[in-house]
């Protein structure tokens, strides 16, 4: 019990944290949100093969992109901080259940991922008249679930990777932005070579804007049980890399 | 050698006012030794030091009496508890202050301190941290905007948020200016005034000599000696220096040289080393007296330091082929 008192403790104390400093608070909100009034407004009115309207397809993909943003970046440059800061070799010296930790970071991080994905949903519906099907709820609520704990898992797995606090958000922020352009995350006609489009396919960034669109456009597909696998199998890799680094770590003080 | 990791040491196997006892510890990796085999005690309630130069062993020993680090042979008892068998329970009781250490970017003084405190089953109040640590006044200060005595000081309020009956100090000065690190002895000072145990490790012999109560001295993974400062000076057997300025009626060769005292003449100041140090003391008096020589200027008596005992150990160890 006290375990889960001081997981909540840590969850709170990590939106707090992530709350001020507005500057950044306000670039993880605003980026996304910009992108979708920006991209939706100058091309979510022409169609798309299959006679469907590009908006429906741009609004769930830049929220696929605003989640990844909160879930993979956020969790990812902030471990990768904290650890080079010194702050994990600290919390090390306390009593406090690793584990307590690292679920309070995530909780927060899932906190912060899901109020993007609301925000995202409501300009969407509020600026261009675009919501998910009632029967794509279920599809939108896993494929967001499965998403966010995907990209939790990546960005602590990446976190593992990064050599200093100053390189920590120019890395996480360059490990996915050509792959969301290649995904067609802002374009969903961008003209690449088609094993490059293929290749992109087998990546969860765009798995998980694939689950999202195909809650967002209307019916007449199979449950995207692919892209459900692909995002599974990243977050097992993923949260497999981060467990295997972090356990590896150097005892507490590397001289 | 075979090791002995005792997963449990029953409580009264160990005296009660011993905070850490360490027997024939060990830490090898592969076929290189760091630590090999030794022992010392720490007394409840003393400052005890761990002195030695870099790469002595040092941190390695205080890492594996924290827990951090499994050693591979002997016994390690801390607080009635082995470290390696069970570091979590250890980690409620004990309080690490850790060099180049942060602070999450965000967070303010008072509630920092106040989620560490959560962290362990009997903290200290919020409000006396604050207070023994003279942050009260910057509770609610962002901890960014603190400067590097504030800093320190948060160090120190944090590893005490559980109220820990012992305390580990790494190298707690290195790298301060002289009025960083006398701040920091009289922080370390206040710590024993509270009751607490606490176990510095540090390559400053004046540190050593000012805070603690008894010291071991750590030279290439042996501990060469070890006692209060008194004992660890006085059992190198060095001799004592009577030092005094050159009166100018001995250097003009108007009087003779006291007898059968070796006077060394360096500048202006002869030195004389004995065992004996009051009855070459009256020697020189009573010659001094014979002569008219009158007042000794600068006369001064060094007994042996800890200073003088560590470089007489770490010289012999250096001229030493078997270590």
């Amino acid at each position: 019990m006290k375990a889960v008192r001081l997981t909540v403790r840590q969850a709170v104390m990590e939106q707090r944290n992530f709350w001020r400093s507005p500057e950044y608070a306000l670039f993880t909100f605003a980026l996304p949100l910009f992108l979708l009034l920006l991209l939706g407004a100058a091309n979510g009115g022409s169609y798309l093969p299959g006679h469907i309207r590009q908006i429906k397809v741009l609004v769930p993909s830049i929220l696929a992109f605003g989640v990844i943003a909160a879930a993979y970046v956020n969790l990812g440059a902030k471990m990768a901080v904290l650890r080079h800061d010194g702050v994990l070799k600290r919390i090390r010296t306390t009593p406090l259940p690793a584990g307590a930790y690292l679920v309070g970071h995530i909780a927060s991080t899932v906190a912060t991922s899901l109020a993007i994905a609301g925000s995202m949903g409501v300009v969407g519906w509020l600026a261009f008249g675009t919501v998910p099907r009632l029967g794509g709820m279920f599809i939108l609520a896993s494929g967001l679930a499965l998403g966010i704990v995907c990209f939790a898992a990546l960005g602590l797995a990446v976190s593992s990777l990064i050599k200093s606090a100053e390189s920590a958000s120019p890395i996480t922020n360059a490990s996915y932005l050509p792959i969301a352009m290649i995904s067609g995350i802002f374009d969903p006609t961008i003209g690449i070579p088609h094993w490059l489009s293929g290749a992109a396919g087998a990546l969860p960034i765009k798995a998980l804007a694939q689950v999202l669109e195909d809650a967002y456009t209307p019916a007449a597909h199979a449950f995207p049980a692919v892209d459900l696998a692909i995002l599974l199998a990243w977050a097992v890799a993923g949260a497999a890399l981060a467990a295997w680094r972090f356990r590896r770590q150097p005892a507490l003080t590397a001289r | 050698m075979t090791s002995q990791l005792t997963a449990e040491i029953p409580a009264g196997d160990t005296a009660p006012d011993l905070a850490v006892h360490v027997r024939g510890l060990q830490m090898s990796y592969g076929d290189r030794s760091v630590l090999c085999g030794i022992d010392f005690e720490v007394r409840r309630g003393e400052v005890f030091c761990l002195l030695g130069p870099n790469g002595a062993g040092k941190t390695t020993t205080v890492e594996i009496l924290e827990g951090f680090r499994a050693r591979t042979g002997g016994t390690v008892t801390v607080l009635g508890l082995d470290p390696a068998a069970q570091p979590a329970r250890l980690r409620e009781r004990i309080g690490i202050v850790l060099q180049e250490c942060g602070f999450p970017r965000q967070a303010r003084v008072g509630e920092l301190i106040d989620l560490w405190r959560d962290y362990y089953p009997h903290p200290r109040p919020l409000g006396d941290l604050l207070d023994v640590t003279g942050l009260t006044a910057d509770r609610n200060s962002p901890v960014r905007r603190l400067s590097g005595g504030q800093r320190r000081r948060l160090d120190f309020a944090l590893a005490l948020a559980g109220d820990p009956d012992l305390v580990f100090l790494d190298e707690p000065t290195t790298g301060f200016d002289p009025e960083a690190r006398r701040r920091l002895w009289t922080s370390v000072e206040n710590l024993r005034d509270l009751g607490k145990t606490i176990v510095l490790t540090t390559h400053y012999l004046d540190e050593a000599e000012r805070l603690a109560d008894r010291v071991a001295i750590l030279l290439d993974g042996r501990i060469k000696i070890a006692g209060s400062t008194r004992e660890v000076a006085r059992l190198a057997a060095l001799p004592s220096r009577i030092s005094f300025r050159m009166p100018n009626v001995l250097l003009s060769g108007a009087i003779p040289a006291p007898e059968g005292i070796d006077l060394t003449v360096r500048g202006h100041t002869a030195t004389c080393q004995t065992r004996n140090t009051a009855v070459t003391l009256r020697a020189l008096l009573d010659w001094a007296a014979r002569y008219r020589v009158g007042d000794l200027d600068d006369l001064a008596v060094d007994t042996p330091s800890l200073e003088d005992a560590y470089l007489h150990h770490v010289e012999r160890s250096d001229g030493d082929p078997g270590l």
